[in-house]
C-alpha cells in the first residue's frame, strides 16, 4: 500500500469512530472519580506565609485553613469593609498598591466571607439610602459603633486573582487583643471573630482587583 | 482643606499629624473585617519620645492602640479628613 492509500484508509477510520462518538454509539466510561480539589490559596504563599500557615494549622489541627475555606468561603470570595475617612487617607491619598497593614515583609488584611458581608449590609440598607449601624453590628456580632458614618465595602475573589490566604494568628499587624470576656470585636485564634463572623488573613490583596462599593 | 499637618504616614495604617496648636496627635486605623480609625493625642512624654526616636516610637504606639483600641480611655474615633 502506497502513502496515499494508507492515509485514505486512516483517514476513513478516524471518521467512522469521530461519528459514533458524536452520535453517542460509544458511552464515555462511567467514573466514580472525584473532581480535583481546589487548590489551596495557601500554595499562592510565599515561604514565610507558607510557614505561619503551617504553624497556624498545626495550632488549630485537625482544623486548618483548607477545611476553613471549605467550610465558610465556598465561592473563595471576600470583603471586608472600611469607613470611607479611612480608606480616602490610607488607600486613596496614599495610593496604596494594597490594602492593609504593611511592614517590611508583606500587607495584612482581615476579611470575611462576602455573602456574609453582603448580606448584612443589604439587611442593614434604611429607607433613605443609608444604612443602620446598630443592625449591620448586629448581623455581624459586632459593636455598632464600628460601623458609624459613610462606609466602603471591598469585595475580591482570592482564587481568581490567586491570593495568599491563611488562618489569622495573634503576632499580625492590627490583632486587637481581647481584655475582657464580653469582648466581641477583638482577636481569637481559630479562623473566627469573637464575635462569631468567620475571619481569613489575606496577604497583599491588591487594589487594583478589588471591588469597591460606597455604603452611604 | 485641613488645618492639620501629616508628619508622617505609615503603611501600617496609621499617622502622626501636628495641629495648630503645635499639639502631635497619632491617628490609626483599628480592628479587623471593620475598620475604622481612631486618634489619641500625645502626652508631652509621647511627644518628646516621637521627636527623639521617629518612626521607632510612634509604630510601638500604633500597635499598642491597634492591640487596645481603647487604649485606656484616651482614644476617641476619627472620621474627618
Amino acid at each position: 500500500m502506497n502513502f496515499i492509500s494508507r492515509a485514505l484508509v486512516l483517514g476513513s477510520l478516524s471518521t467512522v469512530v469521530g461519528c459514533a462518538s458524536m452520535k453517542g454509539g460509544t458511552k464515555p466510561p462511567e467514573t466514580t472519580e472525584q473532581p480535583p480539589p481546589a487548590a489551596s490559596l495557601v500554595d499562592n504563599c510565599d515561604d514565610t506565609q507558607k510557614g505561619i500557615s503551617k504553624e497556624a494549622d498545626a495550632m488549630a489541627a485537625p482544623y486548618g485553613i483548607d477545611q476553613h475555606i471549605e467550610k465558610n468561603f465556598p465561592d473563595r470570595k471576600v470583603s471586608w469593609l472600611m469607613t470611607d475617612s479611612a480608606y480616602q487617607k490610607f488607600v486613596v491619598q496614599t495610593g496604596a498598591k494594597n490594602f492593609g497593614r504593611c511592614n517590611d515583609v508583606a500587607c495584612y488584611l482581615f476579611a470575611a466571607p462576602s455573602a456574609a458581608i453582603h448580606g448584612a449590609v443589604e439587611k442593614a440598607k434604611t429607607a433613605d439610602g443609608k444604612h443602620d449601624p446598630a443592625v449591620l453590628g448586629q448581623a455581624l456580632g459586632l459593636p455598632a459603633k464600628n460601623f458609624e458614618g459613610p462606609l466602603r465595602m471591598m469585595t475580591l475573589d482570592l482564587a481568581a486573582q490567586k491570593v495568599c490566604t491563611r488562618l489569622p494568628v495573634e503576632a499580625d499587624p492590627g490583632v486587637w487583643k481581647c481584655t475582657t470576656p464580653e469582648d466581641t470585636d477583638c482577636f481569637k485564634f481559630g479562623g473566627y471573630t469573637s464575635g462569631g463572623a468567620p475571619e481569613v488573613m489575606v496577604i497583599n490583596a491588591p487594589v487594583t482587583d478589588t471591588q469597591v462599593a460606597e455604603i452611604p | 482643606m485641613s488645618d492639620e499637618e501629616v508628619l508622617l504616614q505609615s503603611p501600617l495604617l496609621y499617622r502622626v499629624l501636628r495641629g495648630k496648636d503645635g499639639a502631635l496627635s497619632i491617628e490609626v486605623v483599628v480592628g479587623g473585617i471593620v475598620q475604622f480609625e481612631v486618634r489619641v493625642r500625645l502626652n508631652a512624654e509621647e511627644t518628646e519620645s516621637f521627636q527623639r526616636e521617629g518612626r521607632a516610637f510612634s509604630d510601638r504606639m500604633a500597635q499598642a492602640i491597634m492591640a487596645n483600641p481603647p487604649f485606656g480611655g484616651r482614644s476617641v474615633k476619627s472620621s474627618g479628613p
